[in-house]
């Protein structure tokens, strides 16, 4: 019956082990997979590869139009795309992806000018 | 390719776990694969000292099954489960509960049997 | 007597997963009871027929959200068998590690339930306060807490380098010595004990003959372990099935705990003799022909059998998790016993719904 007794006492004396979550975030860990936050668009070659190899087809790519759209609401963060991407260019960002109200893609459009992304929402 | 299996008819399945009952051996689990010409395969899997021991059984899609829940008491959800997912006509379940055990009413019949799924996509363009 | 039936769950607050049961009761005592499953069924299985062999390894991780690992490590030595891949050593280490490490998060889950079944709040809190030091271990080496998605066919796809390692032993040893502060609390507290002692008693030969699986067979006193078969790198390790001989609910708790020491015993050894070297092999062609494939997880055996036809998709992947082995175990355990005691009954089989439905 006492054997609690000492944890017991020992919690008391020591700091909380959570923490205030919204206001206090931790650091994350190196190279965690937290959600696949898009494409640097100008580096695309538009192979399509990684779209075949999602396992939840979250991923469209579209040749014609040089479009690139990730259903992140699908998407299973096992980053398959990441490994098997020619160019390395789809980013995996430390952060987890939020509740949200509403589902949404993003698609990212490759135009002829450099730095013209432009996430678009549907 | 699996070790240790034995073709077998669907008469001799009663004898044959009976036997294995008797040499001690347990009940893994069943499975059942739709060989897509209308017939199913049934593997009864056994082990005994972690060796399996497999008893394949081809049966038609109308063919009665007998269950082996009788002798072993732990292949009702199997049974239970390949009669609804594969339509295999199973009787004699210990505890049978007459397609509704993950199924509902509104569900579609044996929806992992290969057949079923071309019937409903004939639905859907009507 | 008149009988009551009284329905048990699928919502019920000991209940982590809807599972139903149809009490048939005498006074207090328990006559008979039906199980109804069949409330998260999800068709993991069929859908793993439309899905490319290399993807389903995420699908079939996804059937158990505790033993994630142990479920895509089965179906990667199924298809590594089929096809003849031999696995470079070091990555049928870092299964090891990653699998052992996957079990001790699992029993601490399982403990702090159990802790927290027979309204012991405070040790449910500490207990899952030491598991978070292995869900944050698992998020540094692999990328994610418990879908880890390390496995693939034919290695592991992420590698631990010599911190990282090193970081494992420190961590595991930690909560060693944490649960063995805690492990007084299980063995002699007087209300744990009269909550477990005697209750549910499932004697050797009713277990075998039910087909009992993993801890559940072992607090039974049957010695049956499909590690010591030696699949991935558990030949090369040095251990013994744990085996308690009493058969009720407090031998499977003591199986479990002493089961978390194995855990960290495993992983110190296989640490100790990780190779250096590669960790994937590149793989060609397509499965062709059936296999059989089975793992130790947490809750017992699984059983995969994979029936591949030589194309990119598999003809039929079916999977035997080792709830749906032990649940005819539960329903020959309830029957005579008290209304109070199904909680913590239920609870002892380890039930994993989401895996037995798939």
């Amino acid at each position: 019956m006492f054997d609690m007794i000492g944890s017991i006492f020992k919690n008391l004396g020591s700091k909380p082990a959570t923490r205030m979550y919204p206001f206090e975030k931790r650091e994350p860990f190196k190279n965690i997979r937290g959600q696949i936050s898009g494409i640097d668009i100008n580096q695309c070659i538009f192979c399509g590869i990684c779209s075949r190899k999602c396992p939840s087809d979250a991923l469209a790519v579209n040749k014609a139009e040089k479009s690139w759209e990730i259903d992140q609401y699908k998407c299973i963060i096992c980053g398959l795309c990441i490994e098997a991407c020619p160019k390395k260019c789809i980013i995996m960002d430390d952060q987890y992806k939020t509740a949200a109200y509403e589902k949404e893609k993003s698609k990212f459009i490759q135009q002829s000018a450099p730095q013209a992304e432009k996430p678009k929402q549907e | 390719m699996i070790e240790n299996a034995f073709d077998i008819s669907k008469e001799l399945l009663q004898i044959e776990a009976q036997d294995s009952k008797i040499k001690g051996y347990r009940f893994v689990t069943a499975t059942c694969v739709d060989l897509g010409n209308g017939t199913f395969d049934v593997l009864y899997h056994f082990d005994k000292n972690l060796e399996l021991k497999n008893y394949r059984v081809n049966v038609k899609k109308e063919e009665e099954l007998t269950s082996i829940s009788n002798i072993y008491f732990s292949a009702i959800l199997v049974e239970n489960e390949m009669k609804e997912l594969f339509g295999l006509n199973i009787t004699n379940i210990a505890i049978d509960y007459g397609g509704h055990m993950l199924l509902s009413d509104d569900d579609l019949n044996s929806p992992m049997a290969k057949q079923q799924i071309v019937i409903e996509e004939r639905k859907g363009d009507k | 007597m008149g009988k009551t039936v009284i329905p048990f769950g699928p919502q019920h607050p000991v209940l982590p997963e809807p599972v139903h049961l149809k009490l048939v009761m005498e006074d207090e005592v328990i006559v008979e009871a039906i199980p109804a499953i069949g409330y998260v069924h999800r068709g993991l299985e069929k859908l793993t027929e439309t899905k490319e062999f290399t993807q389903n390894v995420y699908i079939v991780e996804r059937i158990c959200g505790i033993c994630s690992v142990m479920h895509a490590q089965a179906y990667c030595q199924g298809i590594e068998n089929l096809m003849n891949i031999q696995v470079p050593d070091r990555a049928r280490y870092l299964r090891v590690i990653w699998a052992e490490l996957h079990r001790i998060h699992s029993h601490l889950l399982w403990l702090g339930l159990l802790a927290d079944a027979f309204g012991f709040e405070s040790l449910f809190m500490q207990i899952w306060r030491n598991r978070e030091k292995v869900m944050d271990i698992m998020e540094e080496t692999a990328g994610g807490r418990v879908i880890i998605s390390v496995n693939t066919v034919g290695g592991t796809r992420r590698d631990m380098t010599p911190e990282a390692l090193r970081k494992v032993i420190a961590v595991s040893e930690e909560i060693k010595e944490d649960m063995m502060k805690l492990e007084k609390v299980f063995m002699a507290d007087y209300t744990v004990k009269h909550r477990l002692v005697g209750v549910g008693v499932l004697d050797k030969n009713t277990a075998y003959e039910f087909g009992a699986v993993g801890p559940m067979a072992r607090g039974s006193g049957i010695s049956q372990d499909f590690r010591t078969t030696g699949y991935a790198a558990y030949g090369e390790l040095d251990f013994e099935p744990v085996i308690e001989k009493d058969g009720d609910c407090y031998a499977r708790t003591l199986v479990r705990l002493r089961e978390i020491y194995q855990s960290v015993d495993l992983i110190n050894q296989a640490i100790g003799k990780i190779p250096e070297g590669e960790i994937s092999v590149p793989v060609k062609g397509f499965p062709n022909g059936e296999v059989i494939s089975r793992v130790e997880q947490p809750r017992g055996e699984v059983l995969y059998y994979l029936k591949g036809n030589g194309t990119k998709n598999l003809d039929r992947l079916r999977v035997r998790t080792p709830t749906f082995a032990n649940i005819p175990t539960l329903l020959k355990m309830l029957p005579g016993s008290q209304l109070a005691d199904v909680p913590v009954l239920i609870l002892t089989i380890d039930p994993c719904i989401s895996c037995t439905e798939r």
